[in-house]
């Protein structure tokens, strides 16, 4: 009889060994005090300059100025413009509506405009003012503008709008 | 106590002394194998445990294990339409003689269910093993082999839509888990994020799990884990039988089935599968989705253009006696299925809704089609003391991804008629794997030594007008013995040591249209990939313990794993349009490195079992696509630079499993998973790792009842899962909300004629809850996953002869 009850306690002792030594190991390496930064930047494009917004249009053989408020929490990276055409639709834009497009065509010679912008110095809040050149011989009708924004974690957002060239 | 009562009603144990069959090494042990009516029985397979030596009762129902060892052992009787019959053995200093009795087994068809209580091979294992059968895979039958294992705590997946799906286990995928089917290591395109894995779930037997490094004796990639799925069991008896299984699914609208037939005709054994699936679309609880603001309407809740097919067929023969095993095998798994038309990976896609609406089963694009052909032969000998196996292999991985031409970057603005690429050819990636394995296994007193080779080579080309991967070749040679110490009845020690030589050369890719490189300069072919050749040396090592006093096991298990860069890390520089990920490799990455400690802990008395298994794991060099606050608008296309990078890590995390058996035939279970990985130093410091799933538990009650008469083998259970949210995330995942979901199971067996035929049924996501998976493909275009699905599978077996 004294040999089981002993017996027993041996293996209840054992029992609550293995949650103990499994509590050590969880508690060992659970402090993460350091914390990081998990929030993507913001493309606005609210304001009441900013440009292109959905639906917008520019004209060939002028010049155009993209404006728009770009944030970030700790500190914005870099900005990337692409302009490309939507003569096919088989793309459309991040935005709630569409344009009303043009019907489906054979590009010829189609805008392509592919650009990036480091934006120096620890900025949280940066106002885009690039210049962009339309050449006269493009190609009018939809296009994408595509803005694409990172911060320095390399997080990143996007937005996609439909724009007109005439 | 029903063990008990079997052993003697059943075993007639009958020692008879003789000194006759003495030998230097050991001593025999001999009998016959009959049925309760004393008829023999011919064909029984034998397997003496300890040592893992396997026989076959003959045609008289003889049998004969030669120079054994003095110890115990453990011999199990296994023959189909039989109970297994496991007998305890004590060989001393004298040859046995017994008598096994096997006792017919009236409803089970197939074998118990292996998922109760801790089978011996468990308890023998230092690595975190869970092992199932192919009733498991019948019970949780999901869209996918993975999708049907993905209950299991420690196992996730990353699901493409409902008919595939790759392993994730304890958050490692990818080229971290290696999946080894017949005895090799399955090489598909483990790399890409929407690739599924190339098996026929049907075609599975047992499978087996092991939840952490494993490099020791699977090599590279095993680095997160193993799911070792064994070939189906073949036919045994002069017979020739089978079955035919057919499932259906409400939510996909699926329907197929897999029939099998196979017989034993004197000491050939011989099998055939074919495996026919045809699916729709799946459904989702939700009218639209949005593809960042822009609402995109789903027809009747259809994830547009996710339907898919799948055709497999399997051809199993060979040849066995007392001592040869030999089987060739040929399989071939194909699978053709459509991505989400409405945003190929991150960008919208605008889609002729009436074209993609007509019908919710046909495949239009982008779709993605695997053919997978797999040649093996597995070869084993035993030559006294020796078990010597072979393995040999060849695969053959043949992977396209259709897409409409959209001229991204600079590509030009209409695909040129000039180009013998088909304008839809997005992607083509083309494998063929050599492979040989062999081993011997043999008894040196109370050790069971390992010692063998693998060797591997695969050819890699490409083809489409997409480019993310180079052409490359690889070589790998490895050398590894592993030594299993019986020191005691329940303590076993394990030690293992490994050597790995690759060779990878990678080929030039360019372009094969002009891309802007800079200011004043004309346009080019860009070099997206050089030539290059890389050579790794790995030395891994592996030493655990198994101590198993009475109702306990405790596993202790640790060692050093690697895996070696692929292609892509070291060598690409590729636009993922998809992703606007302009992907830069790095050619100087060394192996990536890991030590883990592994410890399981399991208590299991008759109405109870506990297991815990927590993990340590540290990573002095994880390998990961880091994306970086840059664009590049030359090589990348004005695209957000993704660089592969090294940083080390640190996991833990740990696998809960309670059953208890609270009331007559009912039981509950409660299984949970938790999991934590940090960067530890790089450019994420701080952050965890891509895919890393949210904790979670899982909570089930069951009711299986036996002993009343037409009701033996039924179950009925319900399976509560609850997610928890994952706010650990790493560029460019996004936080997923926690959800929780109500699957029921239920199964019973039908008599139909002089056939008994085993029902399925299963609701899953029987709420209809709408929710977000953090690890699935779609995640981050936030579609959610798939609604209630009704599952419905019959299973009939059948004698020929």
């Amino acid at each position: 009889m004294k040999l089981k009850t002993a017996n027993l306690s041996v293996k209840g002792n054992a029992f609550f060994g293995f949650f103990a030594i499994i509590l050590l190991l969880f508690g060992a390496c659970s402090k993460d005090a350091e914390t990081i930064d998990d929030e993507p930047p913001v493309i606005d494009i609210s304001a009441a300059d900013a440009f292109p917004v959905q639906c917008s249009t520019v004209k060939r053989g002028e010049t155009f100025t993209f404006k728009a408020k770009l944030s970030d929490n700790v500190r914005l990276g870099a900005v990337s413009v692409d302009i490309h055409h939507n003569f096919d639709h088989h793309t459309h834009s991040t935005e709630v509506n569409d344009c009303g497009l043009e019907p489906v065509k054979v590009p010829v010679n189609p805008f392509l405009f592919i650009k990036s912008y480091a934006i120096a110095g620890a900025q949280t809040i940066y106002e885009t003012d690039i210049q962009i050149d339309v050449p006269a011989d493009v190609d009018p009708g939809d296009y994408h503008f595509m803005i694409m924004v990172t911060d320095e974690e390399g997080w990143s957002a996007m937005r996609g709008l439909s724009i007109k060239i005439v | 106590m029903r063990e008990i009562f079997t052993l003697k009603l059943f075993f007639l144990l009958m020692l008879t002394c003789s000194s006759r069959s003495l030998y230097a090494q050991g001593y025999a042990v001999s009998g016959t194998v009959t049925d309760v009516t004393g008829r023999t029985l011919a064909g029984v397979l034998l397997v003496m445990d300890s040592l893992g030596q396997v026989g076959k009762s003959k045609a008289d129902g003889s049998f004969l294990f030669e120079r054994l060892p003095p110890e115990k052992y453990l011999l199990t009787a296994r023959s189909v339409g039989f109970k297994d019959q496991q007998i305890k053995l004590q060989v001393k200093d004298q040859a046995i003689s017994i008598r096994i009795v096997m006792e017919a087994s009236v409803q089970h068809i197939e074998e118990v269910l292996i998922e109760d209580g801790i089978p011996k091979r468990k308890r023998e294992e230092s690595l975190n093993l869970d092992i199932v059968n192919h009733q498991y895979v019948q019970k949780y039958l999901g869209g996918s082999l993975m999708k049907s294992l993905e209950r299991l705590p420690g196992i996730s997946t990353i699901g493409i839509g409902s008919g595939q799906s790759k392993p994730l286990i304890r958050g490692m995928g990818f080229n971290r888990v290696v999946v080894f089917e017949h005895g090799l290591k399955h090489e598909g395109q483990q790399w890409g994020v929407d690739h599924g894995l190339e098996i026929d779930q049907f075609a599975a037997g047992e499978i087996e799990v092991i939840k952490g490094a494993a490099s020791f004796m699977y090599g590279s990639d095993a680095i997160g884990g193993v799911i070792d799925v064994k070939p189906e069991l073949l036919p045994q008896g002069e017979r020739l039988a089978g079955s035919v299984n057919m499932i259906g699914k409400s939510n996909s609208n699926l329907y197929g089935g897999s029939v099998n037939l196979g017989g034993e005709t004197g000491k050939w054994l011989y099998n055939a599968r074919l495996t026919s699936l045809n699916y729709g679309d799946y459904r989702t609880p939700t009218d639209s989705v949005y593809v960042y603001s822009y609402a995109v309407p789903l027809h009747k809740q259809q994830v547009r253009n996710t339907a898919g097919r799948e055709l497999n067929y399997h051809f199993n023969a060979g040849f066995q006696d007392d001592r040869f095993r030999s089987v060739l095998s040929l399989s071939s798994t194909f699978n053709k299925s459509g991505f989400f038309a409405n945003a190929h990976g991150l960008e919208p896609r605008r889609v002729d809704t009436g074209l993609h609406d007509k019908s919710s089963r046909d495949i239009l694009l982008p779709n993605q089609q695997v053919r997978h052909l797999k040649l093996t032969n597995q070869t084993s000998y035993q030559m006294g003391i020796h078990d010597i196996a072979m393995n040999f292999g060849f695969q053959h991985n043949f992977r396209q991804e259709h897409s409409q031409y959209v001229n991204h970057g600079y590509m030009p603005p209409t695909y040129p008629d000039t180009m013998s690429t088909s304008p839809i050819l997005e992607r083509q990636y083309e494998k063929e794997v050599y492979a040989l394995n062999v081993k011997d296994s043999f008894i040196l007193g109370k050790h069971r030594w390992t010692v063998g080779a693998n060797t591997e080579y695969q050819q890699n080309t490409i083809g489409g007008w997409g480019f993310l991967v180079p052409e490359f070749n690889q070589s790998t040679f490895g050398l590894f013995v592993y030594d299993k110490y019986t020191l005691r009845d329940n303590l076993i020690l394990h030690g293992a040591l490994r050597y790995d030589y690759t060779r990878l050369n990678a080929f030039e890719y360019r372009d094969w249209f002009p891309s802007e490189t800079g200011e004043n300069t004309d346009p080019e072919r860009l070099l997206r990939a050089e030539d290059m050749t890389r050579r790794f040396n790995s030395l891994v090592w592996s030493a655990g313990v198994n101590y198993n006093p009475d109702d306990f096991t405790v596993k202790l298990n640790m060692g050093k794993s690697f895996r070696v860069p692929i292609a892509k890390e070291l060598a690409a520089s590729g636009v993922n349009y998809h992703y606007f990920a302009y992907e830069q490799g790095d050619a100087t990455l060394s192996p990536e490195e890991s030590y883990q400690v592994d410890l399981g802990l399991g208590w299991s008395r008759e109405r109870w079992s506990v297991q815990v298994s927590p993990f340590y794991n540290y990573f002095t060099n994880y390998i990961f696509l880091n994306p970086t606050a840059r664009f590049d608008h030359f090589y990348g296309a004005g695209n957000q630079v993704f660089q592969y990078a090294e940083s080390s890590v640190a996991r833990y995390g740990g696998e809960l499993q309670i059953k208890y058996n609270f009331w007559r035939d009912m039981s509950t279970e409660v299984l949970g998973e938790y999991l934590h990985a940090r960067q530890l130093s790089g450019s994420k410091k701080g952050f965890t790792l891509p895919f890393s799933p949210p904790p979670s538990v899982l909570l089930n009650l069951s009711w299986t009842p036996s002993g009343s008469p037409g009701l033996d083998g039924s179950y009925l259970s319900v399976d509560y899962l609850i997610k928890g949210t994952q706010n650990n995330i790493v560029p460019p995942e996004k936080k997923t909300e926690g959800y929780s979901v109500v699957n029921l199971q239920a199964g019973f067996y039908l008599r139909m004629g002089g056939h008994t035929a085993q029902v399925s049924i299963q609701a899953q996501n029987l709420l209809n809850k709408k929710y977000l998976d953090h690890t699935s493909f779609y995640r981050l275009i936030e579609l959610p996953e798939a609604g209630r699905n009704i599952v419905l599978s019959l299973k009939v077996p059948f004698n020929l002869i």
